[in-house]
């Protein structure tokens, strides 16, 4: 996921926790928002086997794309952190919803 | 892998390569030089250098590069060469014909072996940096 | 994730930095030994175990932990250089393969810095 990804979170970006039949996290049930954070995981695993793919090559003697490796295994990284901070953000907002008192 | 067997090749190319320009300097000092007290001429001098051996190498010294011990000085010899005859009948060592002999150092000859020699010394110093900069980064794993 | 294939990438990268490291001395002692009449010249053989797993990743394959098994970076010694003529040829040579060899030790170093940094993060929780 690029940095302006943060820009196109769907409309509906609040988790279905209100009327809630199923006990099912979120993450799993949250409607658009739930399947976006999937695709933007698999998206991630997909760069990050680019970049062992890239990392490979090199070890085994192909040197002729350095600056590729490089780049792609910065973006594995990067977009890595960016997943980690958008899983901290939604479980702090679960936590904190979760203590409300009702 | 060992880092230091590294620096110790290097050095040991330097060390080589020091002494031929020691050698060559002594050869062009003495380019003009007379007959010695003991009515001798100076000869030119050559090093001869070889490839250090360890005694002996144990398998894993094979495998991982132990072998390797860079240059060693095997001899410094001296060429019997030829005396060059100037006739300078003013001087008085010339002979009954008013020729001086004078060593037989050719300076073309010592001034490309010096020019060589430095370009090897040089060319190990770069080595020796190179693996003192792949050490150092080494260490730097785990940093950021 | 990638876990099954990151062990065998670990171990690429540890054989690779091994002859990285073993090819530097190798040039060191040609160097050293660039005026030493009659010497044999030596060098690694690595690349050339390593064909066969680098066809199969240029055709998208995928590299096995058996396939790395049997290959090991050792030393090999060519033939004397014979004549006593000008060794400057050999000398820009080697300090050509010294300068691409040097690059090559220090960016499998940043790879593996940068994915050791990844899994840290990772523990870490990006915290």
């Amino acid at each position: 996921m690029s940095v302006d990804a943060i820009s196109f979170i769907p409309a509906v970006s609040t988790p279905s926790l209100a009327p809630t039949d199923e006990s099912n996290s979120m993450l799993t049930t949250g409607g658009a928002f739930g399947s976006w954070f999937e695709q933007q995981l698999s998206e991630v695993n997909t760069k990050m086997a680019i970049a062992d793919n890239g990392v490979q090559k090199l070890a085994a003697g192909d040197a002729s794309n350095l600056h590729e490796v490089m780049m792609n295994l910065q973006e594995a990284r990067m977009s890595m952190q960016l997943m980690m901070q958008v899983r901290n953000h939604l479980l702090d907002a679960y936590h904190e919803i979760s203590q409300m008192q009702l | 892998m060992d880092y230091r067997n590294a620096f110790a090749i290097s050095a040991s190319g330097m060390s080589v390569e020091k002494l031929r320009l020691d050698v060559t300097a002594a050869n062009l000092a003495n380019i003009h030089s007379g007959k010695k007290v003991d009515g001798t001429m100076f000869q030119p001098m050559q090093v001869i250098s070889g490839e250090a051996q360890a005694g002996f190498s144990t398998q894993f010294e094979q495998l991982s590069g132990a072998e390797l011990h860079g240059a060693q000085v095997v001899g410094v010899t001296t060429t019997p060469t030829e005396p060059h005859m100037v006739y300078q009948p003013g001087n008085p060592d010339a002979d009954d014909k008013g020729f001086v002999t004078e060593t037989g150092v050719n300076q073309v000859t010592e001034m490309v072996n010096m020019a060589s020699a430095l370009r090897a010394y040089e060319a190990n110093v770069v080595a020796m940096n190179a693996a003192k900069t792949m050490a150092l980064k080494a260490l730097e794993l785990g940093g950021s | 994730m990638v876990q099954k294939t990151e062990a065998v990438t670990n171990a690429m990268l540890k054989m690779a930095l091994d002859a990285a490291s073993l090819n530097h001395q190798a040039i060191a002692n040609n160097i050293a030994n660039i005026n030493t009449q009659g010497y044999a010249p030596v060098r690694v053989s690595f690349e050339e175990q390593m064909d066969s797993i680098r066809e199969t990743l240029e055709e998208g394959g995928k590299v096995k932990s058996d396939m790395l098994s049997g290959i090991q970076p050792v030393l090999v010694r060519g033939q004397p250089l014979v004549g006593d003529g000008d060794r400057t040829t050999e000398l820009d040579m080697e300090t050509a393969k010294l300068a691409e060899n040097t690059v090559h030790y220090e960016a499998l170093l940043k790879v593996v810095g940068m994915r050791m940094s990844m899994v840290n993060s990772a523990i870490r929780e990006g915290k």
